[in-house]
């Protein structure tokens, strides 16, 4: 024999029936606040189940493992992607082609700047007089002086005094 | 592709001999020349054309002649040869080249007297003017220029 509270739990679980139901519903003192009762008692269960079922899904931890491994996931696709794209990029043709043209950048600009250093080192590149002499007996006064002349670097050994000669001397 | 990798290696090849070619074998050319004043002046040698200016400016003639002269092409830089003229002999005696130029000993002759020696270090961008005895009312000069 079930207790009124173990029929009444029965009743709003709706698994009262037959004439134990009706016998029941006839014990209620007031019917109508009873299926009032029923009916939230309904709500709140259907309520509890989807509390309950969120409850499961917002745990913490199995989140945060998700979240993890999702980054993991998603890191390891970009940097695939991006290998995969560097790759492709410097193919052996492409390779070959940037020496190649580094190369002759690199031969072109040695050529010209050795050209371009012979302005700046243009003392080095004028005509260098080492030493000079003239025949003492022939011109005892004789002297010689060294300038170089810019403007078409001409250099010059100019002397003085030698011995001077007559007009035939400059016969061809 | 190929193409233009050849086109490319070519390219470079022709810098590189053309480079090659600037350090090669050139011309000294030098010259016994009597500078004087005169009314009706002659043109001057096309030998002398780049220094004219400095060659005026400096001994103060209009007019110069080339009384002998000597073009030698130097392989070894270590070549000599004479130029002359009637009374005047110029020895000219490379010994030895460097990236600037030729190292020369020039010695200056009247008939068998020798009136002047110097060594020089003969550069190919810059010609060398000696001034010589004065002869009448004009002046011996001698020049020198790589070519």
């Amino acid at each position: 024999m079930r207790t009124f509270e173990e029929k009444w739990t029965a009743w709003l679980d709706g698994k009262l029936s037959g004439r134990e139901l009706t016998e029941f519903e006839a014990s209620l003192p007031d019917k109508a606040a009873a299926e009032a009762e029923k009916a939230d008692a309904k709500k709140l269960g259907t309520l509890l189940k989807r509390e309950i079922g969120t409850y499961d899904l917002a745990n913490e931890e199995f989140f945060s493992r998700q979240l993890r491994e999702k980054i993991v996931r998603e890191s390891t696709r970009r940097s695939r992607k991006r290998d995969s794209a560097v790759a492709t990029w410097w193919t052996v043709r492409r390779l070959l082609w940037t020496g190649t043209a580094s190369l002759a950048v690199f031969l072109v600009f040695a050529i010209f700047v050795m050209h371009d250093k012979n302005p700046a080192e243009q003392s080095q590149y004028l005509t260098q007089i080492l030493n000079a002499r003239v025949d003492s007996v022939v011109s005892p006064n004789a002297t010689i002086s060294m300038f170089e002349a810019k403007e078409d670097r001409v250099t010059v050994l100019w002397t003085e005094g030698l011995q001077s000669l007559p007009a035939d001397y400059a016969a061809k | 592709m190929g193409r233009s990798l050849a086109l490319v290696v070519a390219s470079t090849a022709l810098i590189m001999s053309a480079s090659t070619k600037l350090q090669g074998a050139e011309t000294v050319w030098s010259g016994l020349v009597i500078a004087e004043n005169v009314p009706q002046p002659e043109p001057i040698p096309p030998e002398l054309t780049r220094i004219e200016r400095s060659l005026k400016k400096l001994f103060g003639y209009n007019q110069f002649q080339v009384i002998g002269q000597s073009r030698k092409t130097l392989n070894t830089g270590q070549e000599d040869w004479l130029a002359t003229s009637k009374f005047f002999g110029l020895h000219v005696d490379a010994r030895g080249e460097s990236e600037a130029g030729y190292v020369l000993n020039l010695k200056l002759y009247k008939e068998k007297e020798l009136l002047l020696e110097t060594d020089t270090k003969l550069s190919k961008r810059s010609p060398l003017v000696i001034k010589g005895p004065q002869i009448g009312s004009g002046q011996l000069l001698l020049v020198l220029v790589v070519q």
